[in-house]
């Protein structure tokens, strides 16, 4: 346990500042779970709600700004008292990039109840299912300061990278069989494409706490299981671009 | 921000970026840029004791030539003692005496038979307070050179002009040199002051909470002097305030209850100390 500082105020900052990044990644939570119900219930008013909500985390990530900007000008932190609050700063940012991308997960599927099911939009909740677990691990670990339950979180992404790739095959299927599928299967690759974002926010994060723990950065190199670049439809032979 | 629905692929993917731990760190080490330190001062089990109480426990630390390096630790934690052993002035009172060895260029300066005089040409001193000699603004320079030295009154003259260039104080006095030293203002004696300790030309210069009673601009000159200082002095300077240590040291020191508790890298120190009382102290957390 980290002792106090002699001026309690400095604390009650230090405090206040967990506690919005705490939020923040309560909403990025709830914004997600919603996201993923609208799509897998075509729930129009829930994707609504969704995207309405999306407001309230830009004013959390504002706050938090604020806050650090304070903090840096008045107590002139050091240590790891700096550490923390650059953490906070890097990881609202992530945690409100995860938010737009659950609310473009929620407008998006304001357009797929516009079209008939499509059988791939189940394998969509199985990747949501990942990202909720991998953030809620991630939340967990920041409070309780655990750089080994990130690092965890980290590898996790791996699971997510695979799911979104097999997806991402099933969908090119789906196209090639029946053009008529275009559209919703293209709203669903999108989709999924977010969700795969959303977990290398969930790593970007866990590496930021990895530093403001240990102080030094977590130097190795993450398995990229994303191999969607090198995937092409069945019958498209050799014309891969290597844009990796 | 949001993200419009638009068959676009999504407008915030970074590009390709290198995998984890292929990107060297950024290195903004000051310390590395100019190549690898020499040692110019080694000290070897130093303790120090007023009559029986020990105030230095047994340290062990090198100063690097042409570097600053900062001490720090809370009042009583024996930093300003170890300045005080570096010149010797601690022989000037009774009771006081120092074991183990400082080593400067591999000579023991503890040596009984070291002279203190040429020592404390070679190791320069400031004080917290400024302490001009009550004597004009020349003679406080020419003083110590004339000890050591026999110049011409046209030698004497530059010399003193130098000395008060190195320091940024000549454009403010040079209308005035036979004004007291004590009619500058506090920034400018102490100042003053550091021009008189290099006006002999040292080797170290040791600086005791040189700017505790500056203001804040003063203390940014002094802090620059100490910057430009150090392409040809070895430097130990001693403060409380630790963005000044971490300002214009390349290395830090934290000592407490006289022991050295960590030594490291100035960035080091003051990013990710490796000590647990290190953290706690400069970060305010000291009990």
């Amino acid at each position: 346990m980290v002792a106090e500082h002699i001026i309690k105020s400095y604390d009650q900052e230090l405090q206040r500042l967990d506690n919005s990044i705490a939020e923040m990644g309560g909403m990025a939570e709830t914004q997600l779970q919603a996201a993923i119900e609208a799509v897998s219930k075509r729930d129009g008013d829930l994707a609504s709600s969704v995207i309405e909500a999306d407001a309230k985390v830009d004013e959390l990530e504002h706050e938090v700004e604020a806050q650090v900007v304070r903090l840096l000008a008045l107590r002139q932190p050091l240590a790891r008292d700096l550490r923390q609050i650059v953490a906070a700063l890097k990881t609202s940012t992530d945690l409100e990039r995860i938010c737009d991308y659950a609310a473009n997960v929620a407008k998006r599927s304001l357009v797929l109840n516009q079209t008939a099911p499509v059988k791939p939009v189940y394998a969509l909740p199985r990747m949501g299912a990942v990202c909720l677990a991998m953030i809620k691990d991630m939340l967990d670990a920041y409070v309780e300061r655990d750089a080994d339950k990130a690092y965890a979180v980290w590898l996790r992404d791996e699971e997510l990278d695979e799911m979104y790739t097999s997806l991402f095959r099933e969908l090119l299927t789906y196209m090639i069989e029946d053009a008529r599928n275009i559209t919703a299967c293209t709203h669903l690759l999108f989709m999924a494409k977010n969700l795969e974002r959303i977990g290398d926010h969930t790593t970007n994060i866990a590496e930021t706490l990895y530093f403001l723990v240990h102080g030094t950065p977590l130097a190795q190199i993450r398995p990229k299981r994303d191999r969607t670049v090198e995937a092409s439809p069945p019958d498209d032979n050799g014309d891969q671009e290597d844009v990796a | 921000m949001t993200i419009d629905v638009s068959p676009v692929d999504s407008p915030t993917q970074s590009p390709a970026r290198p995998p984890l731990g292929t990107t060297p760190m950024v290195s903004v080490n000051r310390t590395a840029e100019r190549g690898v330190p020499q040692t110019k001062v080694v000290i070897k089990d130093l303790r120090f004791y007023y009559k029986n109480f020990e105030a230095l426990k047994g340290i062990n630390v090198e100063l690097y030539d042409r570097r600053v390096t900062a001490f720090i630790g809370p009042s009583g934690c024996g930093k300003s003692t170890l300045l005080r052993i570096l010149n010797r002035i601690y022989d000037l009172y009774p009771g006081q005496r120092a074991t183990g060895q400082v080593l400067v260029d591999g000579k023991d300066i503890l040596d009984p038979r070291q002279d203190l005089n040429l020592l404390r040409a070679r190791i320069g001193m400031v004080f917290q307070k400024p302490t001009p000699f009550p004597m004009s603004i020349y003679d406080n320079i020419a003083f110590g050179i004339r000890l050591y030295e026999s110049l011409s009154a046209q030698e004497l003259d530059d010399r003193v002009e130098q000395a008060l260039r190195r320091a940024a104080l000549w454009d403010e006095v040079k209308d005035k040199l036979k004004q007291s030293g004590l009619s500058l203002s506090g920034g400018q004696q102490q100042r003053l002051c550091i021009a008189r300790a290099v006006a002999v030309k040292p080797e170290i210069l040791l600086l005791d909470e040189p700017c505790s009673a500056l203001d804040p601009l003063s203390t940014q000159r002094v802090e620059e002097l100490i910057a430009e200082l150090k392409s040809d002095y070895t430097i130990a300077i001693v403060t409380h305030n630790m963005q000044q240590a971490a300002r214009s040291s390349d290395y830090t020191a934290f000592m407490y209850l006289g022991q050295l508790v960590e030594f490291d890298e100035t960035e080091a120190i003051f990013t990710h100390p490796k000590e647990r009382q290190t953290e706690d102290y400069i970060t305010g957390r000291f009990g």
